[in-house]
């Protein structure tokens, strides 16, 4: 049994101690809003913020989760209001919107350390694998959040 | 505006509909020639599509399209509210039942329901308007609609479309209900914001994979490595899975929960047999048997205008070039799922799909139920990108279902996505021409040696030409003196399907690209040239001159640079893209900017349009830096994105895009980006470096990451 802390809320689960946070998100707990994409680390749409700094749940397991505060998209804001959100939409940034979650919480974590990044900031810290296309809206969006 | 929830009540049925909150429903046809909207009725199998305005105020719009990010739930939904004279906030959009739904494809969700669409909005809005006159007794002519109101202009006494609904629905249908001049549109040609967006900010937006039933189990699939292969007896049940299930060419791993079941598969010890002649399944036998088709052939004739070999033999100079594309993989984001739910009686499947019907199909085939057992509810999908017309994933879910009879949700693991896709089919394509002493191409032939789509779907026609190999070699716009077309059919038994843009993807780089070696050859400016060759088209005209002067085409190049441009026609749109690129390091390349001109008609909405040509550029970067799908020993030896490596934020470049409104009829959007991009950047690569690609990937073997 491990107890971890999702979004301000204590959660006991019982599962193997290697099982990848991302796993027990969606499966035990039913936060789908954290995405599988590749298992392996690289496309980051699984995204979590582990005490506020960005964390691949596919691969940081469950045993690792303890102790720690883990903010999913579902923990982004109750309501769609964080300044982050307003922006994505206002930018009409989502296409298939799978990477999404993983986009904005690794923005949200870029924009607590740099509150106004440049481009090429937002490059170099922006790992996430939009297919879709998406990375100039993304930009537009931070820079639109920035601004308030 | 909002979405409806995808849940099992979704899909609303007619008769549930008028129980629960009374109202108008319009079912209606989207295809073109049947636009009669029917009132309160399932009038056969050409309906396509509802309307629904409830005596609680709600309006719907139900769309047999699947959004998968292309906008289709605005781009229809704009078009309904635009003639029933609500405002876009007010609309509601969702998926119809699967029967009645058509396959997401080929670029023509918009672009051939528009017009239905509209005359549906418009029958419902004189259908609320003759309501209102019957009930104050006046003639319906000194009744107007708007903003959800009809208003009497004597008395300005109004009456909300939620009050009028019942009554409404009693009214005619009318046969051919005035549709709003285009000079007066409110929501077409306008961004309105799509529907779909805010779920996909907090997490809330379904997908297939995001699909949760009580006591539901947790599959992932292991196919045979090699394809064609198939399963010698059922392998023992591994440590940590609940059952294992055969499927003929794979097994099902079943647990308790993903992390479970994809545990348990790495332990599953599986025996295969491998079909004779797997071992030509190597990307090297099958390029060298390319090359011999394309000298040797058989060959079939998709084209042929004028005197082809009377140009060559009184030719002043000739061109021969062979160019090469690789297999390409899917790798939506989301990879395939479905979900179901079998008890004997009845079936739920719940599947991110571009072809709802084609489930509701398999369905009926592996279940033997009958279709009102079964339940189909398209959920959201996480990328399409074609993958997601097959049932491969939806057939293996039914069995699995059919076997636990307990819900289970089915995963292809990334690893089995990109190994067991139905990949873009590979090309070997030789352009020949023939020029006269000053230049002009009198004479083009081009034969593609690749793989069938279609041929591995059933029997090709008669012309044994696959149309969709073809695509994007016939039917150019370019004033050739004459031209040969042929299509020489590849025996590779790689499964291939279709990829976003599909020939076009492969013959948009062949054509572009020689137009552009002749061009430089013959010491005349690429636009200068396609400028001469498209004299006779001048909306393909209009689309390459806004290209080079939003790329700046004719303005001096910063240095270190260079820039490219090609034009392609695809599903009835002409998009041109110049691209702007260095080469800070050998090995690399960097796209500085892409401009874009697009026309496709009319642009419903300018923003979903913009998106769809900067996502159609990235994906299209993608494919021709990194994407290959190497064959070898019968397998795909393409595990995950960490070598098949795609565009990241830092090599997204900014894509401008103008938009030509045409008023030529509609031409899709979803695909045509994606084709003149790679040419482009090979067009752009060969001016600064005088090195000419024509095989693609530009850099094979590129990683991104471990695994």
């Amino acid at each position: 049994m491990y107890r971890i802390n999702i979004n301000g809320q204590d959660h006991d689960v019982d599962v193997d101690g290697e099982t990848p946070l991302l796993w027990v998100l969606r499966d035990i707990l039913g936060l789908t809003g954290t995405k599988y994409g590749c298992g392996i680390k690289v496309c980051a749409a699984c995204t979590v913020l582990v005490n506020g700094e960005p964390e691949k749940s596919c691969g940081f397991s469950v045993a690792e989760a303890v102790g720690t505060s883990v903010t999913t998209i579902e923990g982004l804001s109750p309501d769609r209001s964080h300044v982050l959100q307003q922006a994505w939409i206002a930018e009409q940034v989502p296409q298939c919107g799978f990477c999404q979650s993983g986009m904005l919480l690794a923005a949200s974590a870029l924009m607590t350390e740099y509150p106004n990044p440049s481009d090429s900031r937002i490059n170099d810290k922006m790992d996430n694998i939009c297919v879709c296309g998406t990375y100039q809206r993304i930009r537009a969006a931070i820079h639109r959040a920035a601004e308030g | 505006m909002s979405t409806l929830e995808i849940t099992k009540g979704t899909v609303v049925n007619r008769r549930q509909f008028l129980a629960t909150t009374g109202g108008l429903l319009l079912a209606f046809s989207f295809e073109d020639n049947h636009h009669a909207a029917e009132a309160q009725g399932l009038p056969g199998t050409q309906v396509t599509g509802f309307v629904r305005i409830g005596a609680d105020e709600s309006i719907t719009v139900l769309v047999g399209g699947g959004e998968m990010g292309q906008g289709i739930y605005s781009g229809l939904a704009q078009g309904v509210a635009e003639e029933l004279m609500v405002d876009w906030e007010t609309v509601q959009v969702g998926p119809v039942a699967a029967g009645l739904s058509w396959l997401s494809g080929g670029s023509t969700g918009i672009r051939r329901r528009l017009t239905s669409m509209r005359t549906a909005g418009a029958a419902a809005r004189e259908m609320l308007i003759a309501a209102a006159a019957e009930q104050w007794g006046v003639l319906p002519s000194v009744c107007s609609a708007a903003h959800g109101m009809v208003t009497n202009s004597i008395t300005s006494e109004t009456l909300s479309y939620g009050s009028l609904a019942v009554r409404a629905a009693a009214m005619p249908v009318p046969s051919a209900p005035p549709l709003v001049p285009s000079s007066a549109f409110r929501i077409i040609g306008t961004s309105v914001a799509r529907p779909d967006l805010p779920s996909k900010t907090d997490g809330s937006a379904i997908f297939g994979l995001d699909v949760m039933l009580p006591d539901m189990l947790f599959a992932v699939v292991k196919h045979c490595p090699v394809f064609g292969g198939t399963l010698r007896s059922t392998p023992p049940r591994p440590p940590g899975a609940t059952h294992v299930v055969p499927l003929g060419n794979a097994v099902a791993v079943v647990a308790t929960n993903t992390w479970q079941a994809m545990e348990a598969a790495r332990k599953l010890e599986a025996r295969w047999n491998f079909p004779a002649g797997y071992l030509n399944i190597d990307s090297a036998v099958i390029r060298s048997q390319a090359q011999n088709l394309i000298v040797n052939g058989p060959a079939v004739v998709a084209e042929s205008r004028g005197d082809v070999a009377g140009a060559f033999a009184g030719a002043a100079s000739t061109f021969q070039r062979n160019y090469y594309v690789p297999y390409l993989a899917h790798c939506c984001m989301e990879v395939l799922s479905a979900t179901v739910h079998y008890d004997g009686e009845t079936c739920d499947i719940y599947a991110p799909t571009q072809a709802p019907n084609a489930v509701l199909g398999a369905a009926k085939a592996v279940t033997g139920l009958p279709a009102d057992k079964i339940n189909v509810v398209p959920t959201f999908m996480g990328g399409g990108l074609g993958r997601k017309f097959e049932v491969d994933y939806i057939t293996q879910a039914l069995k699995i279902g059919m076997a636990l009879r307990k819900p289970v949700k089915l995963m292809w693991p990334r690893p089995e996505d990109m190994q067991h896709d139905q990949y873009r089919p590979m090309a070997l394509v030789r352009v020949r021409a023939a020029m006269d002493a000053s230049g002009n191409i009198t004479g083009w032939a081009a034969r593609t040696a690749t793989p069938s789509i279609l041929g591995q779907r059933g029997p090709l026609p008669p012309s044994g030409v696959d149309s969709q190999a073809v695509e994007g070699l016939v039917n150019l716009s370019y004033g050739f003196g004459s031209r040969l077309i042929e299509f020489a059919r590849h025996p590779a038994l790689v499964p291939v399907g279709f990829w976003r843009s599909v020939g076009a993807s492969i013959n948009g780089f062949v054509t572009e690209s020689a137009i552009d070696e002749i061009a430089l050859a013959t010491g005349a400016d690429p636009v200068v040239l396609r400028r001469r060759l498209l004299a006779a088209d001048p909306r393909s005209l209009a689309v390459l001159n806004a290209a080079a002067e939003l790329g700046e085409w004719f303005s001096p190049v910063p240095p270190g640079r260079a820039r490219g441009i090609a034009l392609v026609w695809s599903f009835g749109s002409i998009v041109a893209e110049v691209a702007e690129i260095s080469v800070p390091v050998a090995g690399t390349i960097k796209v500085h900017r892409v401009s874009c001109a697009v026309d496709c008609g009319m642009a419903i909405n300018p923003n979903s349009v913009e998106a769809q040509m900067q996502g159609g550029i990235t994906h299209g970067l993608s494919a021709a830096l990194w994407g290959e799908v190497p064959m070898k020993a019968g397998r795909a030896t393409t595990r995950n994105f960490s070598n098949y490596r795609v565009l990241q934020m830092r090599e997204s470049p900014q894509v401008d895009v103008r938009i030509i409104n045409s008023g030529a009829p509609l031409g899709g959007i979803g695909e045509p980006g994606v084709p003149p991009i790679a040419p482009a950047l090979a067009n752009a690569y060969a001016r600064l470096t005088g090195r000419r690609v024509r095989s693609l990937p530009f850099f094979p073997g590129a990683t991104m990451g471990d695994d």
